[in-house]
């Protein structure tokens, strides 16, 4: 466990000084900022205006992790043979990625956490511009959930991304992988949403019903931690669905990093 | 048994074939059937024309590289077995440091890893760094080092928890005539107080001057293994170009031996 522990910590340490992470920051901030502005403009919906940007921009803040860090951590240790200083040690190699995914986390949650407490400060802000009828649907517990929902979603990716780095010998191949899954998975639900409805006149090949349901059971299926149109709209979210829906991301989760120790297990580090 | 026979570092019938390119159908032989061992305390030191095999088998000892067949055993623990490298301090060709992170920071994991309570913590990093003279440039991120300080610095990870064995993968390379024989020194040091050390190398001076035994690898083998007494004792060897060392290697290599 200590190994675990220390091999986070520094993954952790290591990715905080990124320059890129500011980047994020100083997009994400300037977006919040300026949705103020931009829900001006608006009559109506000021609320879901500021929240669509707010949560927009959380999720740009969060994406970044899962691109770029993830990816980064474990191939571009084995580029540039960091990781060398950490397995010469007695360090289990199943430490190494449960290590960097825990490290991932950390860095995900500090994300989140900065960017959800500027929503909040942007919410608060808007309750002395707009007047209050304009937020009377607000309801802060619904926009923690979603933003806590979200931060599922990116550990998702992060596994998935560690997979990735884990299975191909390019990072830009891995960032490629990771994005057509976060792609894939954001639109997989409503794919087969639509195919299951039955169109007058149209019929799907039997090939096109099997590749959209193994896309289903392969691919994390994104839709199921977004829950933006609740926040929006003031909408709770059954206690149910978030016990299912963590329990799916967690299980998702376990899978592929289970899956990662076994590549890496196997794979030559020269 | 005397202290010096008992076996640190033990190589037996090693085989590794890299495979590569499309379905990995391609493969290129990296060691070939290659046996050695390193007895404890002494300074064995390999050299090798590039592609000889001589980072493949300190790979695998170190567990990066799984070797298709053959043992490898570290104080009669096999290699794969973590306890083994609870002893090893070890040293890549290319410094395998985190560029954001400083030296501090690095020494700080492996003390912590190897759970060492915070003052011995202290006092084991302020001596290492003492030694590879980097007192400093201890706070600075890596990628602030030079090439040289970083090899050094790479170096005091290495030798933080004081291990039995280092193992290092051309310690020389990128250092200036000063860090050389700052490594030097501490390679000598270290091994006066009876530590072990396998290391390999292009600079063949380098590998006279520190080592006890030397092996040639040539085309995944150890060709010849003697140490700089034999070596100095080889009439055969004589040349006026070259010293013992260089025509041993170049008649090894070139198969004229």
């Amino acid at each position: 466990m200590n190994t675990i522990i220390q091999v986070a910590a520094l993954c952790y340490k290591e990715s905080l000084r990124h320059k890129i992470l500011y980047g994020v920051f100083t997009l994400s901030f300037t977006l919040m900022f300026f949705s103020l502005f931009i829900s001006g403009l608006f009559m109506r919906d000021i609320l879901k205006i500021i929240l669509d940007i707010c949560l927009s921009a959380i999720t740009i803040g969060g994406l970044l992790v899962p691109f770029f860090m993830a990816i980064n951590v474990v191939a571009a240790d084995i580029n540039q043979k960091t990781i060398y200083s950490i397995l010469s040690r007695p360090v289990p190699r199943y430490s190494f990625i449960i290590g960097k995914f825990l490290g991932l986390t950390y860095l995900s949650f500090t994300i989140m956490g900065i960017l959800t407490g500027m929503t909040l400060l942007t919410l608060w802000v808007a309750s002395f511009l707009f007047q209050s009828h304009f937020l009377q649907t607000l309801s802060i517990p619904t926009v923690v959930m979603a933003i806590v929902m979200k931060t599922v979603a990116i550990m998702v990716l992060n596994s998935v991304a560690l997979l990735w780095s884990i299975v191909t010998t390019s990072s830009f191949l891995a960032t490629l992988l990771t994005v057509s899954t976060f792609l894939i998975g954001q639109t997989i639900e409503d794919v087969v949403r639509f195919i299951s409805i039955e169109h007058v006149g149209v019929t799907f090949s039997p090939i096109i019903n099997i590749t959209t349901k193994v896309c289903l059971y392969l691919f994390p299926n994104l839709s199921a931690f977004n829950f933006n149109q609740h926040a929006a709209y003031g909408l709770p979210i059954p206690w149910l669905e978030i016990l299912f829906s963590s329990l799916y991301g967690f299980t998702y989760i376990s899978s592929i990093l289970l899956l990662t120790v076994f590549f890496f297990n196997k794979r030559d580090l020269t | 048994m005397g202290a010096s026979q008992v076996t640190a570092i033990s190589c037996e019938r090693v085989t590794k074939t890299y495979r590569h390119g499309f379905l990995q159908k391609k493969t290129k032989p990296a060691l070939n059937d290659l046996s050695f061992s390193v007895n404890s305390g002494e300074v064995l030191g390999i050299i090798g024309p590039n592609g000889a095999g001589k980072s493949t088998i300190i790979k695998s000892i170190m567990g990066f590289i799984k070797p298709d067949q053959g043992n490898i055993t570290i104080n009669g623990i096999h290699s794969s077995n973590l306890e083994s490298h609870a002893h090893i301090g070890y040293l890549s060709e290319t410094p395998c440091l985190y560029k954001t992170l400083s030296l501090k920071d690095h020494l700080q994991f492996a003390a912590r890893l190897a759970k060492l309570s915070k003052k011995e913590t202290n006092k084991k990093i302020e001596e290492v760094i003492a030694k590879v003279d980097l007192p400093e440039a201890a706070h600075l991120p890596i990628g602030r080092y030079s090439k040289g300080m970083t090899q050094r610095a790479a170096l005091a990870y290495a030798l933080l928890l004081n291990p039995q064995i280092l193992i290092l993968d051309e310690p020389m390379s990128g250092l200036d005539p000063l860090g050389r024989s700052l490594v030097v020194d501490i390679i000598h040091e270290y091994n006066k107080r009876g530590n072990t050390i396998l290391f390999c190398s292009h600079i063949l001076s380098d590998v006279e001057r520190i080592c006890t035994r030397i092996g040639i690898m040539h085309e995944g083998r150890l060709a010849t293994i003697t140490s700089p007494t034999e070596l100095n004792n080889m009439p055969e060897l004589k040349n006026d170009k070259t010293t013992h060392l260089e025509t041993l290697f170049l008649k090894t290599v070139k198969g004229t031996l």
